[in-house]
């Protein structure tokens, strides 16, 4: 018997708690959201010790799977795989899954609906834990599609809030337009593969071994949709517009869907098919520089928003371009290590930011300041997992952001510099936030105190965690990329790298201290220069003006347009011709009696008419 | 045990007994009224469980079919020296097959869950129940029948009780509402008998050498024509200089007329573009236990039509109209969403998602392969359960708001909990969310064309997208939001109505989980019709 074999059960769990806590229902009290964290927890204990028995190298890869449908000689398949990777993306999920799950219990003890909470987290945890075991694309699809449902779910959460209805609305449709993309893609591997096979094995057969199988602008094309849906799920430059709006859901949400579900999803979705974008230069090229320029693209608008929340988010999206970048230059094992310190301390700058929110009951970075002073360990925490985020050595962060520029220097110089610019906005911004919020003076009316330790614990652990996180991997011992994707990865070892982005991030965190701490340098020493590139960012480029201009006023203009032909260009047709029907009828009233036998006897006999008309006509 | 009996002529004649029972009864006894007819509604629904239980795949409908001779109507002028007799049969012929038992199991399930929700029902109980379990008996005439005559007889049968029930138990403008409706399908009657009657007149005629000269008959039998059309030997596809008799050939053109007329007669109820709009008033003006029945069953007997007349006795004429199908379900699906995208009223809304969500099965039989039919039929099938579940809803909200323009509406989610969940579930439903049935239909009628018609399938595709603007934008309207003072008191479902919701939901949740319960047997139902086509792709 191997662990491996029931992996299955690690997103059954989950989904049992769901089925329960929904039926339960509000009435069950708070007592029964424990149900989902337990569910949690022992998917962890699960995951855990299939990954231990990955890390072993005892057992093989394991898959298993059935026929879901079958037509004719077509078949559909479900099933899992347990590879590296994936038992990888297990751990990442329930042990974010499982720390949000407990800090839950303290952020949303006083809300009614708590119940309904923990079973969409619950619900949200299965269908991203199954869209990592999947074991084809079209598992994989209905998976995905249902992440983007509870992340909807969650994001609405406090439906009463008209930005919260807003901000669900647009979260599901902007990634429907990714998802668009990917079910295309899946159309066209169904009818391209050899066996209309969708599974991962032999898609990777098909495109290393057997290439040129399928014609090289099928494959571009191919790459290059499955890559628009990893687009929308990941907040990608042009389909990033949902992610800062999905602040409006509750704070855990918000570090459960920034770490690891959905977003994550749309990386590992690229890792995942990645043998194809390889065999496509336009594709890797298109994905290395939409996730260059969204890293640099979200990063300055973070620099001048003013929500806790939403620097963070853009700081996601910018993160989130560094993975794709990452993809896009050939890099499997540094997306993926970003991924996975990514995970944990932007878990942890999340549910941080939830215990200050939860203590001065604002989100405004101007409200705030001297928070640290009563809540030392939301503030050490935070200021752990701002460190690891900015890239400063040894936290976390350095070590994945340094693979990624590595990676980037050696295939697409320019991206590299973009990376590096990158770092120095991030550090920028971090600083800001962090010496806003926790230094200084208070600026808002509520005192600040500290959250009750099942929220507190969480942040502790997410904090040792972004410290450590990064050695699996650093410049010195390239293991954990070599066990993810089973290649011996380059030697990256440049001493240029390090170099650039340690000053890059130093300087960051520096200028962010002497603007926002000390005081030393001005504050609106840029706003007053150049008024118009603040308010620019301050609007986030007007990208979401610009969807408003040229798609939902016109598909709204088109609508009213056609309701209009429809009511009288379409029906108005049918209605002439039933006058001038209703005129004929006039004429025959006087045959009518008005007797409803009358009426059938005359259709009988017309019928009988007609039938024998027909039927006798070779012999009339 | 259920061998010996006629299990199709019991499940097609229990409504039609319980509607007379209903009409003995008592006029004062509401309640009685209301079990007889639920009684005689849950009948059908065991027998075709239990048919869908017991059906095998390898022998079809075979042990189930019934058939004898209904009409027989000689024709006695001026026969021939050769010929001993001559007749016009119509036969009483009722089978099922892979394609009509899922279409069955549909009608018994909404018709029972529609008996339920007429509970909100207050004038008039004895005609409203008459006329319902005999529009029961119409609908599942129409699925069994084999005989032309009979499936006419049946589908007009569909037609008069659901013109009163509109009629009389509507909104305001239900009178009107029924007029359109009736225009309309008279008209699309017109067309189908027009072309059921050059079909019978051309392919029904066989000629068979009896001891005393031959013996010549028009059949109106499905079998029959079915095998007289394939059969190259048969009249109907002999040229008229070896017969001699020109009337008997089914000449390419007249085959293609036939195609057209039964295009429009199916047309006008599926609805395709822009045969629509009398559907639009249907939805928002009759009851809405009526509207689970129409746009749950009704507008899929304009699919089975398309495809039991249509595709499997033309499929050659199929074929060549193939794109034509593909584009008219494309229009469907755009235009239809982007006008569910800006109505006020729900009820129009979803009469305007039925319209696009009909495209897709479309699109389906556009594909001429098994993917593509058989998500055809499971999208009806999905349809028809997804919008009788939201039309429920539809009624338990009216019940109680007195309105269902999405405007005045908001934030029912606070004061409806149960209510707004289901509705929301079948809005996710509704727009394809993988785990409900809505999923498996449309991805099979996409997957199924896009093996023949990339293009429009990557257009068609794009409904997909709409469907969730529209979906959202509507359903959230309604549920999510600062809730109005009126509606801060009023109560969740009552037992009695979210009985059939949960019923619905959980056949939702079944089917899109475990679709081979179906898909199986659709396999065999579409066995035939593929060979045909194959063959003449090969030859």
């Amino acid at each position: 018997m191997t662990f491996a074999q029931y992996a299955w059960l690690v997103p059954l769990f989950p989904v049992a708690a769901f089925a329960v806590l929904i039926t339960l229902g509000r009435g069950a009290g708070r007592q029964a959201a424990w149900i989902g964290t337990l569910a949690s927890l022992v998917s962890l204990i699960l995951s855990l010790c299939i990954a231990g028995e990955r890390l072993s190298g005892t057992v093989d890869e394991y898959n298993a799977h059935f026929t879901w449908l079958q037509i004719g000689n077509y078949s559909l398949n479900a099933g899992f795989d347990v590879t590296n990777l994936t038992s990888l993306m297990l751990v990442v999920v329930t042990l974010v899954s499982f720390l949000v799950n407990l800090y839950s219990h303290g952020y949303m003890r006083d809300d009614e609906r708590i119940t309904t909470f923990f079973a969409y987290v619950a619900l949200f945890t299965a269908s991203m834990l199954g869209l990592v075991l999947s074991d084809n694309l079209l598992t994989l699809y209905i998976f995905w599609e249902l992440v983007g449902v509870c992340s909807f779910l969650l994001v609405g959460f406090w439906f009463q809030k008209p930005e919260a209805k807003a901000a669900a609305k647009k979260a599901f449709i902007v990634t429907r337009i990714g998802d668009l993309g990917l079910l295309i893609a899946l159309l066209l591997l169904f009818w391209y593969m050899p066996g209309n096979a969708l599974d991962f094995s032999s898609i990777h057969n098909v495109f290393t071994t057997e290439a040129g199988v399928i014609a090289g602008g099928i494959t571009t094309l191919i790459a290059l949709l499955i890559f628009l849906g990893a687009v929308g799920k990941s907040g990608q430059f042009p389909l990033h517009v949902w992610l800062p709006d999905a602040m409006e859901g509750p704070t855990p949400i918000s570090a459960l869907i920034h770490a690891a579900t959905m977003v994550a999803a749309g990386v590992f979705l690229v890792a995942r098919t990645f043998v194809i974008f390889q065999a496509s230069d336009a594709a890797m090229t298109t994905v290395a520089v939409i996730g260059g320029f969204t890293a640099i693209f979200a990063a300055t608008i973070g620099l001048a928003q003013n929500d806790i929340k939403r620097i963070l988010a853009y700081s996601t999206v910018s993160q989130l371009g560094y993975m794709m970048l990452a993809l896009g230059v050939g890099s499997v094992s540094a997306a993926m290590f970003h991924l996975f310190t990514h995970a944990f301390f932007k878990a942890l700058l999340f549910l941080g930011a939830g215990s200050v929110i939860h203590a001065v009951h604002t989100q405004d970075i101007r409200e705030m300041g001297g928070v640290g002073r009563n809540m030392k360990i939301t503030a050490w925490t935070f200021g752990i997992g701002a460190l690891a985020l900015s890239g400063i050595p040894p936290f976390a962060g350095f070590w994945s952001k340094d693979a990624i520029l590595t990676a980037a220097l050696t295939h697409q110089p320019l991206l590299f510099w973009v990376g590096a610019v990158t770092a120095f906005l991030t550090a920028l911004y971090m600083a800001r936030l962090f010496f806003m919020v926790f230094a200084g003076n208070p600026r808002g009316e509520a005192h600040a105190h500290e959250s009750p330790a099942i929220m507190t614990l969480p942040l502790i652990v997410l904090a040792v965690l972004a410290v450590v996180a990064g050695f699996v991997e650093t410049p010195f011992n390239g293991w954990f990329g070599e066990w993810v994707t089973g290649e011996k990865p380059e030697a990256h070892t440049s001493a240029m790298v390090i170099v650039v982005s340690v000053a890059v991030s130093l300087l960051g965190v520096y200028l962010g201290w002497l603007i926002y701490a000390k005081g030393t340098v001005r504050r609106d020493i840029v706003s007053s220069r150049i008024p118009g590139l603040v308010k620019v960012l301050e609007n986030k480029y007007y990208i979401d003006e610009l969807y408003r201009f040229i798609l939902v006023k016109p598909l709204g203009g088109l609508g009213k347009a056609l309701a209009v032909f429809d009511e009288y260009v379409v029906d108005g047709v049918v209605r002439m011709a039933g006058q001038s029907a209703a005129g004929l009828g006039r004429l025959n009233a006087r045959l009518q009696s008005g007797q409803l036998q009358g009426y059938a006897l005359t259709a009988l006999i017309g019928l009988v008419i007609i039938a024998l008309a027909i039927a006798g006509r070779r012999f009339w | 045990m259920l061998e010996n009996i006629p299990v199709l002529s019991c499940i097609l004649l229990a409504p039609l007994v319980g509607a007379l029972l209903v009409l003995l009864l008592p006029k004062q006894q509401g309640s009685w009224h209301r079990v007889t007819a639920l009684v005689f509604s849950v009948i059908p629904l065991v027998l075709t469980l239990w048919l869908f239980a017991s059906y095998q795949t390898a022998t079809g409908g075979a042990p189930y079919t019934e058939h004898f001779t209904w009409l027989s109507i000689p024709l006695s002028r001026d026969l021939g020296q050769d010929i001993s007799s001559m007749l016009v049969n119509f036969d009483y012929h009722l089978s099922i097959d892979g394609i009509s038992l899922p279409l069955l199991l549909l009608t018994s399930v909404v018709s029972v869950m529609a008996a339920i929700a007429s509970v909100h029902v207050r004038k008039r109980w004895k005609m409203y129940y008459a006329l319902f379990l005999l529009l029961e008996t119409g609908m599942y005439g129409v699925f069994l029948a084999r005989d032309l005559v009979l499936f006419f007889i049946f589908f007009e049968l569909t037609l008069i009780p659901m013109f009163f029930l509109i009629g009389v138990w509507g909104y305001f403008a239900r009178e009107k509402a029924a007029n359109r409706f009736l225009v309309y399908n008279g008209l699309g009657s017109a067309a189908m008998l027009l072309a059921f009657l050059i079909l019978i007149a051309t392919a029904g005629f066989t000629a068979v050498q009896g001891t005393d000269g031959v013996q010549i008959a028009y059949s109106g039998s499905y079998d029959v024509l079915l095998n007289n059309i394939a059969d190259p030997n048969a009249y109907a596809n002999m040229d008229p200089s070896q017969t001699g008799d020109a009337g008997l050939h089914l000449s390419e053109g007249l085959k293609n007329w036939a195609f057209v007329l039964l295009l429009i007669a199916f047309g006008i109820k599926i609805p395709i573009f822009p045969f629509h709009t009398w559907m639009l008033r249907v939805h928002t003006e009759a009851p809405p236990p009526v509207v689970m029945i129409h746009s749950g069953v009704l507008l899929k007997m304009g699919v089975y039509g398309l495809i039991r007349f249509a595709a499997f006795l033309l499929p050659a004429q199929l074929e060549d109209w193939s794109t034509t199908l593909a584009v008219l379900g494309v229009i469907n699906i755009l235009y239809g969403a982007v006008l569910a995208c800006v109505q006020k009223e729900f009820k129009l809304v979803l009469a305007y998602s039925s319209v696009s969500h009909m495209g897709i099965v479309l699109l389906g039989i556009a594909s001429l392969n098994e993917i593509g039919l058989q998500g055809a039929i499971y999208q009806s099938v999905s349809h028809g359960l997804i919008s009788a579940l939201l039309f429920l809803i539809v009624g338990t909200l009216y019940e109680r708001t007195g309105t269902t323009q999405i405007d005045e509406l908001g934030g029912l989610a606070k004061s409806m909990p149960f209510l707004s969940g289901i509705l929301l579930t079948a809005g996710m439903a509704s727009l394809g969310l993988p785990g409900l049935s809505g999923f498996v239909g449309e991805f099979l009628s996409f997957l199924g064309l896009f093996g023949s018609m990339k293009w429009l399938t990557a257009i068609g595709v794009l409904g997909v997208l709409l469907a969730a603007v529209y979906v959202l934008r509507s359903v959230l309207g309604i549920t999510f939001g600062p809730i109005p003072d009126r509606w801060t008191d009023i109560k969740d479902a009552r037992f009695v109505e979210a009985v059939p919701m949960i019923a619905l939901t959980a056949l939702i949740v079944l089917l899109g989980v475990f679709p081979s319960v179906m898909t199986d047997m659709m396999q065999q139902g579409f066995n035939g019709l593929l060979e045909q086509i194959q063959q003449r792709a090969g030859g």
